[in-house]
């Protein structure tokens, strides 16, 4: 039996309690086996790797091993050593331990969301962290809510030992800036602006990001009047927020038709900030009003994105027939198949349309194809 | 599937993984050299070592359907530059902008070819992975295939299920607290088989059993009531003081069960006393809470102190300070119980932080953490060996770890200077083995 490096943790089962949760293992250095029986004639079984290994842990490996609450404990860059080491990985610069949320942070969250009313968009710009995130922080709490209450076992000692390992983004105290979270403006790189394209442009015009939009979606340049009418690119986030007819155009035809891509302003999930920048530099003086107007700014925002969710979630609801059987706990719901040439195709074999049609292979059997489930209703 | 995931040392393998073999391999890992090695062979070695932590589990061709040549990347825009430029400035003179007087820092480049293995991080049992819920791919595989695992709200017993932005998976609690605590020891795996024997006996008198067991879940109930007495939680102390001492006679050295006897004495004083006042133990539950929130609110502050009260010591002297002092602790203890009872208000500045600190704990992680010998990890739970080493969790998931479970947000991207997707490797494994899995081989 080769030698194992033991386990060192103290028997003392109340000493746990009373210290700090990382601080139950006492370092201790156990006499070395093979010492031990140095008179045997049978060679080690440890090899050299092992022993190696084994040096390696016991040296500068322990301090791996058990963490410094509120500290990473990663493995040392041979690169850097003064800065706090954030790269778990220290081959891989390019990826780095982000901070997670604390739990005041979080619960500040559910209880602006929830508890406040405010809107998620308002809560985003507010603490800096994304608005999916914030959707995802009130469904994880309130979750945590409802098992506490029904007593459903929790892993708080892991949760503990994970927010002491981690960085963390905390909850700022009264009269202390934010920190925030995580960049919240964050623009997809569009699968249009690959290419590189040679585009000659006389020195007198001044080309700008719609002009670019448009270059790299091949539309044709925009006339005179309408380049007149948008003062800034910004503007064109307003139209497809009011949905202005016309304000997103298509280029192509039939199945290649595609969208123009808009301009870096309208793509952002906060266009609104770029409108109060403008704002800012126009009225430097204003600054109670610009807040104001920023308010209405995002009120409206929510208010025309709610009624468009409350429109599509009705127009799904009607599509739907529901049919619930008198003292059956059932809900049965039906919705209606489209067989048209639209699902079909026009040459009636298209895959997408229902039922068995001749001619048209079944393509679950094919190799390749996701026999599991790709989605699960929540 | 056969597990070929082993962590060899001959072979230095990097896995998904978070053992001490890893570890090792983790950092003795070179970049593989290039010099004199064609193109072919470079990219064959990357590609093979990429592979044997980027979805082991998953087959060849599986993975090469799987892979994406398209990176999902992302830049993050500054508003304050849109509203200054519509984009005309950047696009003066012959194209590049007019040349200022200095030139901004250059932008940072984005790691395009790293983000080779992101549709793998999609998988379920990769993304329980990476959320910390198992310490390794494999057992999450485990774990989602033993049922353990529910994607929103649903049982979901496939680990290659790929995850949909916005889906919440939760694994079971007890599991995650098994595969992220440390192992049983010795005496700990012989109170269990007594346990069990024990068990054994009481099953065939059912008699007795079933009085101990109603009692038992009584105690439990109470303390995970929100508004539980002070008392019941004094009182499953002493009881648990009691069983360590009844059962770890033979592993308790007998200074510690000195210890042990007067912290049970001195419990039974204070309670004793605040049997006459039992208003007071509800304001001292929510001074708990308080203080709770308080010190965790100070344990996540960085080092520099300022504009708090009296925190007289860092945390890591505090720790010394709890390891030196473990005698004076229980009469430290007897008072703050004490003074907290008799008083009509708990004033902060009348107890040190540290007697709260230590009065806190103690209680705290007695009702969160207890002993509990049927469990299949060590208790009271503390994290594994080296497992902070392996400890992060990517932007791509928010995760609540109170009831183990995680929302896979959106699929990870690229951003100048950053790549989400966790990875042992540099750009010089990365490139080349994202070149091997390109339809037009570089």
């Amino acid at each position: 039996m080769p030698p194992r490096v033991q386990s060192r943790r103290v028997s003392s089962i109340l000493l746990p309690y009373l210290a700090p949760s990382s601080a139950s293992i006492q370092p201790s250095s156990c006499p070395s086996q093979i010492l031990s029986r140095q008179f045997s004639a049978t060679s080690a079984p440890q090899t050299k790797l092992r022993r190696e290994m084994f040096a390696w842990l016991n040296t500068e490996g322990a301090a791996l091993k058990d963490h410094v609450p509120g500290e990473t404990n990663y493995l040392p860059n041979p690169r850097n050593f003064n800065e706090t080491n954030l790269k778990p990985f220290p081959h891989n610069d390019n990826f780095i331990s982000e901070s997670i949320l604390s739990e005041e942070l979080r619960n500040e969250i559910y209880t602006r969301v929830v508890k406040k009313k405010r809107s998620v968009r308002a809560v985003s710009v507010e603490l800096g962290v994304e608005m999916k995130r914030i959707a995802a922080v009130v469904r994880l709490v309130e979750l945590e809510q409802r098992q506490r209450a029904q007593g459903k076992p929790l892993a708080l000692p892991y949760a503990r030992a994970v927010h002491e390992m981690v960085p963390t983004t905390r909850l700022a105290e009264k009269g202390e800036r934010q920190a925030w979270h995580e960049p919240i403006n964050d623009l997809p790189a569009h699968p249009a602006t690959g290419a590189q394209i040679f585009y000659p442009v006389p020195e007198s015009r001044s080309f700008t990001r719609v002009d670019a939009g448009r270059v790299f979606s091949a539309a044709p340049a925009l006339e005179n009047e309408r380049r007149e009418a948008i003062s800034h690119p910004s503007d064109l986030a307003e139209d497809v927020l009011n949905k202005k007819p016309g304000a997103i155009e298509m280029v192509g035809k039939g199945d290649n038709a595609r969208e123009v891509l808009l301009p870096a302003d309208a793509r952002i999930p906060h266009p609104h900030l770029v409108k109060m920048e403008l704002d800012r530099i126009a009225f430097p003086e204003e600054r109670r009003q610009i807040v104001e107007r920023n308010v209405k700014r995002i009120a409206r925002q929510d208010e025309i994105e709610k009624s468009r969710r409350e429109k599509a979630e009705a127009w799904r609801e009607r599509s739907i027939r529901h049919i619930e059987p008198e003292g059956g706990r059932f809900d049965f719901r039906f919705q209606n198949v489209e067989f048209s040439k639209q699902t079909t195709g026009a040459n009636g074999r298209s895959h997408k349309a229902p039922g068995r049609r001749y001619g048209v292979p079944n393509q679950s059997h094919k190799r390749g194809v996701t026999k599991i489930p790709t989605r699960v209703e929540a | 599937m056969r597990n070929r995931a082993s962590n060899t040392l001959s072979k230095g393998k990097i896995r998904q993984s978070w053992s001490k073999y890893n570890l090792y391999n983790l950092q003795r890992f070179r970049s593989p050299p290039t010099a004199s090695r064609t193109f072919f062979q470079q990219k064959w070695t990357a590609k093979a070592l990429a592979r044997a932590y980027h979805g082991e589990q998953v087959r060849e061709g599986q993975w090469k359907r799987m892979f994406s040549r398209r990176i999902r990347s992302v830049v993050p825009m500054n508003t304050l530059d849109l509203a200054k430029d519509d984009g005309s400035e950047t696009s003066a003179g012959r194209g590049s902008g007019l040349k200022t007087a200095e030139d901004p820092s250059p932008s940072r480049r984005v790691p395009y070819t790293n983000m080779a293995f992101a549709p793998l991080e999609r998988r379920l049992d990769v993304a329980i992975f990476r959320a910390l819920f198992a310490s390794s791919a494999r057992q999450a595989r485990q774990f989602v295939i033993h049922g353990a695992v529910t994607v929103n709200g649903q049982k979901m017993r496939h680990p290659s299920y790929l995850l949909n932005p916005g889906d919440l998976f939760q694994v079971d609690p007890e599991r995650v607290m098994f595969a992220t605590g440390a192992p049983k020891t010795r005496f700990e795996r012989r109170e269990t088989r007594q346990l069990k024997q024990k068990d054994q006996k009481e099953d065939n008198d059912e008699a007795e059993a079933e009085p101990e067991q109603e009692a038992k879940e009584a105690k439990e109930e109470s303390i995970e009531k929100k508004d539980e007495n002070v008392k019941d939680t004094l009182k499953a102390l002493i009881s648990q003081a009691k069983t360590i001492m009844s059962k770890d006679k033979s592993v308790l050295p007998a200074k510690r069960k000195q210890e042990l006897r007067g912290f049970q004495k001195r419990v039974r004083a204070v309670l004793s006393r605040s049997a006459t006042s039992t208003v007071l133990t509800d304001s001292l539950e929510a001074q708990f809470s308080e203080l709770t929130l308080a010190l965790k609110a100070k344990r996540a502050e960085p080092a520099p102190k300022e504009g708090k009260k009296s925190t007289k010591e860092q945390p890591s002297e505090q720790e010394a300070a709890a390891a030196s002092q473990t005698e004076n602790t229980g009469d430290k203890l007897s008072e703050a119980f004490q003074k907290a009872v008799e008083g009509e208000e708990v004033d902060t500045s009348e107890l040190s932080d540290e007697e709260f600190d230590v009065l806190r704990r103690a209680l705290t992680q007695m009702r969160d953490n207890p002993i509990d010998h049927s469990k299949p990890y060590s208790t009271p739970w503390c994290p594994r060996d080296y497992m902070s080493a392996f400890a992060f969790i990517p932007r791509y998931l928010e995760v609540n770890q109170n009831i183990c479970a995680a929302v896979y947000l959106r699929h990870p991207v690229a951003r100048p200077g950053l790549a989400e997707v966790p990875s042992p490797f540099g750009e010089t494994v990365s490139t080349p083995a994202y070149g091997w899995y390109l339809k037009r081989r570089w």
